[in-house]
């Protein structure tokens, strides 16, 4: 009598215990895929850029929606604004804050644009120097109108600096407020910068 | 036989309702967190700090320090109110006379954008709205004559107010001016 009960109580703590991992499971999961694959719902790739068409727009499905909330909570729709997010460089190497990086492009087809280094956290880096990104307004342009600024741990000669302190994961989001409707309708057709390696990380 | 066949059956159904329960927890995982972030911002400590319940706030602008919300531009100021309509409906109204960007958008409880009105549609006139829930119909004696009537999906909400601010030293004056137009006010407290 008193060796059943415990078998029934055993077997109870296992159903239980299992439930409780099946729950963990799920809530991991779901974590997981918000925080590693933030841009895994439907997005368009532009060289090393990703831009998701749905975010901020009450057309987002529950992913897009979740995967906003954490990585870039209030978002505005695409005829608004367009975020084209880099987590790579054009050598498909993952942004790291200790590596120097020379950023190059033409000004987007945007009414105003802008480019900005996050850590991992997605918030900005500490920079010494208050340079958190580089904008259309500041940003000098050579005689063919292209830009060029460097980010990472180290100064480079004759660059906009964004500094990067630490040795963590980044990204660096290309926002184009009140972008041309050819733009919004076809992202692809973006001309995206070129994120370069300088060397060798520190 | 039977036996040994019951008790296959028992854990493929077992084996089932675990599966069942991993993929419900991971979807309502899912549906929640966008709802339950933007609860934080509604009602966390920023907000309370700020004040900002059906009252327009001015934060500072932008810096390494700023972690309220992920992703801050730094090159824009931000004015930010928690709409709550649980008492009726609330007012917006603005008037930034600014020679850059700027913008006043609405998101919902579960952190959509449902509305947004930037310095181009609002073509130098003042931005005069009247958010009410989508639970009840205004009286159209109520709205003030002028006010554009905004349909908010959830009695809460959040309004941000973004204006283009490269040069913030410089320009400090006039972003400033122009942003403290904003007004959010509760429509019984008007």
């Amino acid at each position: 009598m008193t060796s059943s009960k415990a078998s029934n109580g055993k077997r109870w703590l296992i159903g239980a215990l299992l439930y409780l991992g099946a729950v963990a499971l799920g809530v991991g999961s779901a974590l997981l895929v918000l925080k590693k694959a933030p841009w895994l719902n439907p997005s368009v790739q532009v060289g090393p850029w990703r831009v998701n068409l749905h975010a901020g727009s009450v057309d987002a499905d529950m992913y897009t929606r979740a995967s906003v909330a954490v990585n870039g909570l209030l978002a505005l729709g695409r005829d608004e604004t367009m975020y084209f997010i880099a987590a790579y460089d054009d050598g498909g190497q993952a942004l790291r804050s200790n590596c120097n990086y020379r950023i190059q492009g033409s000004a987007p087809a945007a009414r105003w644009w802008s480019i900005t280094a996050y850590a991992d956290d997605m918030f900005l880096f500490d920079a010494p120097n208050g340079h958190y990104s580089l904008n259309g307004d500041i940003a000098k342009r050579s005689a063919e109108g292209r830009f060029d600024f460097t980010s990472g741990p180290t100064e480079q000669p004759d660059s906009y600096w964004l500094p990067t302190p630490g040795k963590r994961g980044m990204v660096l989001t290309l926002r184009l407020y009140n972008p041309e409707p050819a733009l919004q309708a076809a992202p692809q057709s973006l001309q995206a910068p070129h994120i370069t390696r300088i060397g060798e990380c520190q | 036989m039977t036996n040994r066949s019951t008790n296959q059956r028992l854990w493929f159904y077992r084996g089932l309702t675990l599966l069942v329960t991993a993929l419900l927890a991971h979807l309502l995982t899912i549906w929640a967190v966008p709802r339950l972030i933007m609860r934080v911002v509604l009602q966390g400590s920023a907000a309370q700090s700020l004040n900002m319940h059906n009252q327009a706030a001015f934060p500072p602008p932008v810096t390494a320090k700023s972690r309220a919300i992920v992703m801050p531009s730094p090159d824009l100021l931000y004015s930010v109110c928690v709409y709550d309509l649980s008492e009726g409906a609330v007012r917006v109204q603005a008037a930034p006379q600014l020679p850059n960007y700027w913008s006043i958008a609405l998101y919902s409880a579960n952190s959509d954008n449902f509305f947004v009105r930037n310095d181009r549609q609002a073509a130098g006139k003042p931005v005069d709205l009247w958010l009410v829930p989508s639970s009840g119909a205004p009286a159209q004696n109520q709205v003030p004559a002028g006010a554009e009537v905004v349909v908010s999906p959830s009695k809460t909400g959040f309004l941000l107010m973004r204006v283009l601010a490269s040069d913030y030293q410089t320009d400090q004056a006039v972003l400033e001016a122009g942003r403290r137009t904003l007004r959010c006010q509760a429509a019984g407290t008007l």
